[in-house]
């Protein structure tokens, strides 16, 4: 039996979500691109979403047969990890009938990843599991077993019910899955940044509290269409203090390095881990402004608890 | 909510947000002014019901003095686009970026919207 088709068969429901650990190209290829023949051949539709420059090594590998794969830069794409779900995977696997599998290659942490970005992919990782559950779609992770600090392929093994280890096939359960774990695990404080713009708002100051986002932000250097997600970020994420986390909040815009941060801090407590993650059906109302945040954003970070929730974003400049 | 009108120090000329409507000459549709954001969104569907209900075949929304609208905001315009019915459409004409934003991201290519920026 080839390892792809013993990845189905897992005790857990339909749901396949392994662990790829590899040493180098050959394994990378060795690992991803029979996965990607055999849904091929089975009919099923495949994406692969991967850094660019893995992802021009299994179109080459692929030859004319890349042709019928969705591919897409993970870079770009799921530069958030906030947005693999509802951006990346559901769009993916939600766009083909209920139970028609669906084959997805995922790569969501690769070495260079900032320690700041870190707790979100991990996070992303662990709440796949969630999003999925039922569902008759395979996510094949790859990990660079020699890139990556040992605690992130550590934290692989949490985050997914298989593992495949280097060079070693074929697939076994995951001895250290622990999903929900991990995600509380990585729920990190985020404290207060020194000498930013800070802005407590109210229902009645909700406009004041954009505009202020938006002068800090031009200020900051955003021009054009990131001033603007700037603006709408704001918009919703002080909104939602309003509505869902206590009536109040505290609005904080500061610069970092190549980026303009905006963070809002209330008195709510986050319960939905999944909040921000689901692609919304078309004609349902309310519920996505978390979504766009996550949309919009180059990354976003909470921090949720008794004492409060906290959504920092990150926006380019 | 509505009725708190404080003005904060630090943007001194900016109100509370307002969301005023008036009818377009010739009575085919709205020019409305101000913002579309929580404290509004009651006025806003409003405006939209009586829109859906007139009947016209092309209803036109002049939102050039429109300063902001939020993702319900925009939720609010696509799900009354949606009860138009078969024929009839929004003009929205001259929507504030972030209006488009919203649309093209969970709406795109909704027939019954129709973004005109002259």
């Amino acid at each position: 039996m080839s390892a792809a088709a013993e990845l189905l068969e897992t005790p857990s429901g339909p749901f396949a979500h392994p662990a790829l650990f590899y040493r180098d190209d050959q394994e990378y290829l060795e690992g991803t691109v029979p996965f990607v023949r055999e849904g091929l051949a089975a009919g099923e539709p495949v994406a692969v979403a991967v850094p660019g420059d893995r992802l021009r090594m299994v179109r080459d590998a692929l030859g004319d047969a890349a042709d019928t794969v969705r591919l897409l830069d993970m870079r770009e794409a799921g530069r958030n990890p906030g947005r693999i779900i509802p951006g990346v995977l559901r769009a993916f696997a939600d766009a083909h009938p209920a139970g028609q599998r669906v084959r997805i290659v995922g790569e969501p942490v690769w070495a260079g990843r900032s320690a700041t970005e870190y707790p979100a992919c991990v996070q992303h990782e662990a709440l796949i599991n969630a999003a999925f559950r039922g569902r008759t779609v395979t996510i094949l992770c790859p990990y660079d077993a020699v890139r990556l600090p040992a605690h992130v392929l550590a934290d692989a093994h949490a985050t997914h019910p298989t593992v495949i280890p280097a060079g070693a096939r074929p697939a076994r359960a995951s001895e250290a899955y622990a999903p929900d774990a991990v995600v509380a695990r990585y729920n990190e404080p985020l404290p207060p940044a020194a000498d930013a713009m800070t802005f407590p708002f109210v229902a009645g100051s909700l406009t004041s509290a954009r505009h202020a986002a938006s002068d800090e932000g031009r200020r900051l250097g955003l021009t054009g269409v990131v001033l603007e997600d700037l603006a709408l970020a704001t918009a919703e994420l002080t909104t939602n203090s309003v509505v869902h986390g206590g009536g109040s909040g505290v609005l904080r815009v500061w610069a970092e390095d190549g980026h303009v941060l905006c963070e809002v801090r209330d008195g709510g407590r986050m319960t939905d881990p999944l909040a921000g993650r689901r692609p919304p059906s078309r004609d349902q109302r309310g519920g996505r402004g978390l979504l766009m945040v996550n949309l919009i954003a180059d990354l976003v970070r909470v921090h949720t608890g008794d004492g409060g929730t906290t959504i920092r974003c990150w926006f380019s400049r | 909510m509505a009725g708190d009108r404080r003005r904060t120090p630090y943007a001194p000329g900016i109100p509370a947000p307002c969301l005023t409507v008036r009818p377009l000459a010739g009575g085919r549709g709205v020019r409305a002014a101000g913002e579309i954001g929580l404290a509004t969104h009651t006025i806003w569907e409003r405006v939209l019901e009586q829109a859906v209900r007139e009947g016209e075949a092309v209803y036109y929304l002049e939102l050039s003095e429109v300063t902001f609208v939020d993702v319900a905001g925009a939720g609010a315009l696509a799900a009354a686009a949606g009860r138009l019915g078969e024929g009839r459409r929004f003009v929205v004409r001259r929507p504030p970026p972030a209006l488009c934003r919203v649309l093209d991201m969970f709406w795109p290519g909704l027939p019954a919207i129709e973004v005109s920026m002259s």
